[in-house]
């Protein structure tokens, strides 16, 4: 279960004349006029668990500073974060061992095998090094990469590469899954494979995960999530199910009721939105 | 606690195991760094031992021997080897196909030197070249001596006594043991050693923070449940702990090395026993410590590989140069030396190859010296590890 409420988040552009070695010191150039980016000002959603929740914004809606604000990378300026009802501010130790990430950078180590990145993961979410590897092999065979696990990442492929990325974010079994445009650079096969990977994780069986996912990617959407959080110019816009979110907008095509929703020319009215069935 | 204790130990096991497959750049280290000091010190004790065998071989060439048999006589008198050099000596001088310096004779030589009126000798030789110049001196002795025996020779004839020739007799007392003449030869030891330990640090240090920010490896590693400073600590233990490794293998890498020494003169000047290799660790082990806390300061400000190079040259430029205030000897050994890294190392191991033993501030000095610049070192990365990951 992961709550969002409320949170935002400004960042300031490095003012242009203060650079270097004056800007090190303290001193030096003459100083232009901080801008103040609005990366997220009002982001608000709900995801339980056995549920699979997208985020779904244009590039630059916020998605990612949302994420990584989830992760405790970013502390908000505004607004409450829990996981498990365990608030991401204070406790954002406790809030990484119960939630597994898959960030927008998802580097490997070049001279390390799969196996050895994702154990590597796995003893740093406290795991005992012989239940990490055990869990990898696990891993492995759901992610159909059995024969990649005692190679060295380096020369794998996106599709590999990703797939021991997602491995390594899942070796601790966590509850919550929190994925930042998982299907960036893959191919139509690798994007089928995750999606019947996630699709099995919010089963029952496949441990009733609460899956959170952003993308820029409508067919997607439609195709996996249970329910749509519409994510623009910083602010949540809507939410529903897509067949909600349809009827709302009075639209058959998806791809239209999303511009409508995220594009539309009147700043919309967060009030309408808020009373929206979550 | 007990968690981040275990976080720590499992950074630094896979950033040793990383750092110890990255073969290549391990064996350039070995190579470049390891090897090349007493592969210096092998070059150093081959000119030596052929400026030794040279004057061993008491040879001389001289032009025009034929105009001067008294001089062959002193010569052959002092067993020497009297040897006529080939007829284009002077080019030959020049190319540096030969170098010994060649006696030339006037003429005039024996009826100039009856007549008392000091007959012109020149002793020809390239002085670009550093093994003709040791030659030239001895042979400016040889000669001085041929005529210091011609004067005492007349004066005694004429009844005058020899002191009237030396009114004061000059005698030399050198101060400096042997090994302390030594180090004005492997006095090039330390900054080798320094250099090693800085080189086997760099890459493990850069990888480590600015590799990671480029593999886009940061970000996803602060996504774990373990401790910034932790994480840090693991990392920085791993690059010091290649850099000790790198500091051990140096220092006895010289052990060898001075069995090799062709000069015998040399090997016995060049007291490099275990007791120097296990003080030179002493001095080392602190500063690798620092300096690849310092490395990875450095470099956790740098989005890539490369631009960590290009900041971590400060680093090495500092690192090579401040021991050559010790070289150009400015004022001598100061206190403040051993406030300051890499000057206060290779202050120390200059001592040690001396012969001479450390009192207590001399060790802890640097000590706490490397020991607060790791700290800081380690604290500012552990400080800069968030942002650092997220641009």
């Amino acid at each position: 279960m992961i709550e969002v409420s409320g949170v935002a988040r400004s960042f300031v552009a490095a003012a242009p004349g203060k650079r270097g070695l004056g800007a090190l010191l303290g001193f030096g150039g003459k100083r232009g006029a901080a801008r103040v980016i609005h990366a997220v000002r009002d982001v608000s959603f709900s995801a339980p668990g056995g549920h699979i929740t997208g985020l779904l914004g244009p590039n630059g809606a916020g998605k990612t500073t949302t994420l990584r604000m989830l992760a405790g990378l970013i502390t908000p300026e505004a607004g409450r974060m829990s996981v498990d009802g365990i608030d991401v501010v204070a406790r954002p130790r406790e809030v990484l061992a119960r939630m597994g990430v898959l960030s927008d950078s998802r580097g490997l180590y070049p001279r390390l095998t799969a196996r050895e990145n994702i154990v590597y993961y796995g003893a740093l979410q406290g795991m005992e090094r012989d239940a990490a590897d055990a869990r990898a092999q696990d891993l492995a065979r759901m992610f159909d990469m059995t024969a990649l696990l005692d190679r060295r990442t380096e020369g794998f492929s996106q599709g590999e590469r990703m797939k021991t990325a997602l491995a390594r974010a899942l070796v601790h079994d966590p509850a919550n899954i929190v994925l930042d445009e998982p299907t960036n650079g893959l191919d139509v096969l690798a994007t089928r494979a995750l999606r019947e990977s996630l699709r099995w994780l919010r089963t029952p069986a496949g441990g009733a995960k609460c899956i959170v996912f952003s993308t820029h990617i409508m067919q997607e959407v439609e195709r996996l999530c249970d329910s749509v959080v519409v994510v623009a110019d910083g602010r949540t816009v809507a939410s529903g199910s897509v067949a909600e979110l349809l009827e709302r907008t009075g639209q058959s095509d998806f791809e239209e009721a999303f511009v409508q929703l995220a594009f539309a020319p009147a700043p919309v009215d967060t009030g309408t939105i808020k009373a929206a069935p979550a | 606690m007990r968690r981040s204790l275990a976080a720590v130990l499992t950074v630094l096991r896979k950033e040793l195991t990383d750092a110890l497959r990255d073969r290549r750049t391990l064996a350039t280290v070995l190579v470049s760094s390891v090897l090349l000091g007493p592969l210096a010190l092998l070059g150093v004790s081959g000119l030596v031992a052929s400026l030794e065998s040279r004057a061993e071989l008491r040879e001389v060439y001289v032009a025009g021997l034929a105009n001067a048999p008294t001089l062959q006589n002193f010569l052959e008198r002092q067993t020497y080897t009297v040897k006529t050099p080939p007829a284009d000596y002077e080019a030959q001088l020049r190319k540096s196909s030969f170098i010994d310096p060649v006696v030339v004779v006037p003429e005039d030589f024996e009826t100039a030197l009856a007549r008392g009126d000091s007959p012109v000798v020149e002793i020809v030789s390239d002085s670009a070249n550093q093994r003709s110049e040791a030659a030239t001196a001895r042979i400016e002795r040889l000669l001085g001596a041929f005529g210091r025996e011609r004067a005492v020779l007349n004066l005694a004839l004429r009844g005058v006594a020899v002191q009237v020739l030396e009114p004061m007799r000059v005698d030399e007392r050198d101060l400096a043991n042997q090994q302390t003449r030594a180090t004005r030869i492997t006095g090039m030891v330390p900054y080798f050693v320094m250099m090693a330990v800085l080189y086997g640090a760099l890459t493990a240090a850069l990888d480590t923070t600015a590799g990671e920010r480029e593999r886009g490896s940061l970000e996803p590693l602060l996504m774990n449940p373990a401790e910034r400073w932790a994480l840090v600590v693991g990392k920085w233990g791993a690059v010091a702990s290649v850099s000790m490794l790198i500091a051990v293998l140096s220092s006895f890498s010289f052990l060898p090395g001075q069995w090799v020494l062709r000069s015998d003169t040399l090997a016995a000047l060049f007291q490099y026993g275990l007791r120097e290799a296990l003080l030179f660790l002493v001095v080392l082990l602190p500063f690798a410590a620092a300096l690849s806390a310092v490395l990875m300061a450095v470099a956790i400000r740098c989005k890539t590989f490369k631009e960590a190079q290009a900041s971590s040259t400060v680093v090495i430029l500092v690192t090579s140069l401040l021991p050559l205030v010790n070289v150009f000897n400015l004022g001598g050994e100061s206190p403040w030396h051993l406030w300051v890294p890499a000057l206060a190392q290779s202050t120390l191991m200059t001592r040690v190859l001396k012969g001479e033993d450390f009192n207590l501030p001399q060790v802890l000095i640097p000590l706490v010296v490397c020991l607060a610049l790791t700290v800081v070192g380690v604290w500012f990365v552990a400080r800069m590890l968030r942002q650092a990951a997220l641009k």
